[in-house]
């Protein structure tokens, strides 16, 4: 069972089948999409529809100046919110997205489900799960990071002496590859709990992919699961990560908002309404 | 983004809110580092590959790495302290 998700799931915003996130969560317990930010960039920029989707978003919308930016930000909401619907089987208008204090986003009165969201050139992403806690990430296959004094503050010793050891064309994506595990790693826990990027590693993509202590050893056991993906989104390649926290409490199989209430309360207080409307009956017919 | 156009405080707080999850106030870009909840130099690092991933533009890592407030860092984006790629 991967609690990472299955196949990355390709959506549009018009007529997107998105049955395939509801069965991905069902399956796995979590679901990640894609979608092109061309696509998914709002056509009325100012219009109503876009207002009812962004909700309490539209005020920090409309005080971005910068238009690729502003896109950007509508449409990496839009594309949440409608994934998030989609596994809630709710409509993306009712959806609420909030920081916590970590700076995690999340939805306001759907703990059901976690989300995280990322965006690197036209690509949008956004990771789900019911298992606990996500983060996911992207970034341009062809990203140049190697070379450039940057491993030492990115990697661990391990992960350095692992790269140097690598002939040179494979250096520059695997750090590609390590960065996007840190980062979708870092915003799963939430910028609250962070470590230093070089005091925790993974190994290499060859094998399960782990937690790992600066030394290599294994830093963590089977609650988080960690993979990285190939994409090609409009011809262009990238890398995608993605961490999942198993928090142990087995995948949620409904995650629908409607059927989130725990039954016998549910029960108890409609037994409640009705005798309430019971003696209300009788006193009007009195 | 575009690499002409300017990047103004709400775009630059929406980009660290989404690229770094840190939701900041205009208030807090002025800031000392010290001053900002659970601030640590690991958001430096990341700070620095998610502006030059969102402004293709190569950023002066040392001045990043000196500045003490996030409207520091946003100054060196709309100044000429940055190259492009």
């Amino acid at each position: 069972m991967n609690a990472a998700g299955g196949d990355l799931i390709g959506v549009t915003a018009e007529d997107s089948d998105w049955a395939a996130v509801r069965e991905d969560l069902r399956r796995y317990g979590t679901a990640v999409v894609h979608g092109r930010l061309a696509d998914w960039r709002p056509r009325a920029p100012d219009g109503p529809a876009l207002r009812a989707v962004l909700g309490r978003d539209w005020s920090r919308y409309r005080a971005i100046g910068h238009p690729d930016i502003r896109g950007r930000y509508a449409a990496s909401r839009r594309l949440l919110k409608h994934a998030a619907a989609a596994a809630l089987r709710a409509e993306a208008i009712d959806l609420e997205l909030a920081y916590g204090p970590t700076g995690r986003p999340y939805l306001r009165g759907c703990d059901q489900i976690d989300i995280s969201l990322s965006h690197t050139d036209d690509l949008l992403l956004v990771g789900l799960t019911s298992r606990g806690l996500i983060g996911v990430d992207a970034e341009r296959a062809d990203r140049s990071i190697y070379g450039r004094g940057l491993a030492r503050l990115i990697c661990t010793p391990h992960e350095r002496r692992m790269l140097s050891e690598l002939p040179e064309p494979e250096r520059n994506p695997s750090l590609v590859r390590l960065w996007t595990l840190k980062e979708a790693y870092s915003k799963a826990i939430g910028q609250g709990m962070q470590f230093r990027f070089n005091e925790f590693g993974f190994g290499p993509e060859d094998r399960r992919v782990q937690l790992n202590r600066p030394d290599g050893t294994a830093g963590a056991g089977d609650e988080w699961t960690l993979r990285t993906l190939a994409l090609d989104s409009g011809g262009t390649a990238f890398v995608v990560s993605i961490a999942v926290y198993d928090a142990g409490m087995g995948r949620t199989l409904d995650t629908a908002i409607t059927t989130m209430l725990d039954a016998e309360a549910v029960a108890a207080v409609q037994a409640a309404l009705d005798a309430e409307r019971g003696e209300w009956s009788q006193i009007l017919h009195n | 983004m575009s690499r002409d156009g300017m990047l103004d405080l709400a775009g630059f707080l929406a980009m660290v809110r989404d690229g770094l999850g840190m939701d900041l106030t205009e208030e807090q870009l002025a800031a000392d580092f010290d001053l900002l909840p659970d601030w640590d130099s690991v958001h430096l690092l990341r700070l620095v590959m998610l502006l030059e991933r969102e402004t293709g533009r190569s950023v002066p890592v040392r001045r990043v790495l000196q500045a003490r407030s996030m409207r520091e860092i946003h100054s060196l984006l709309t100044t000429d302290g940055t190259e492009t790629r």
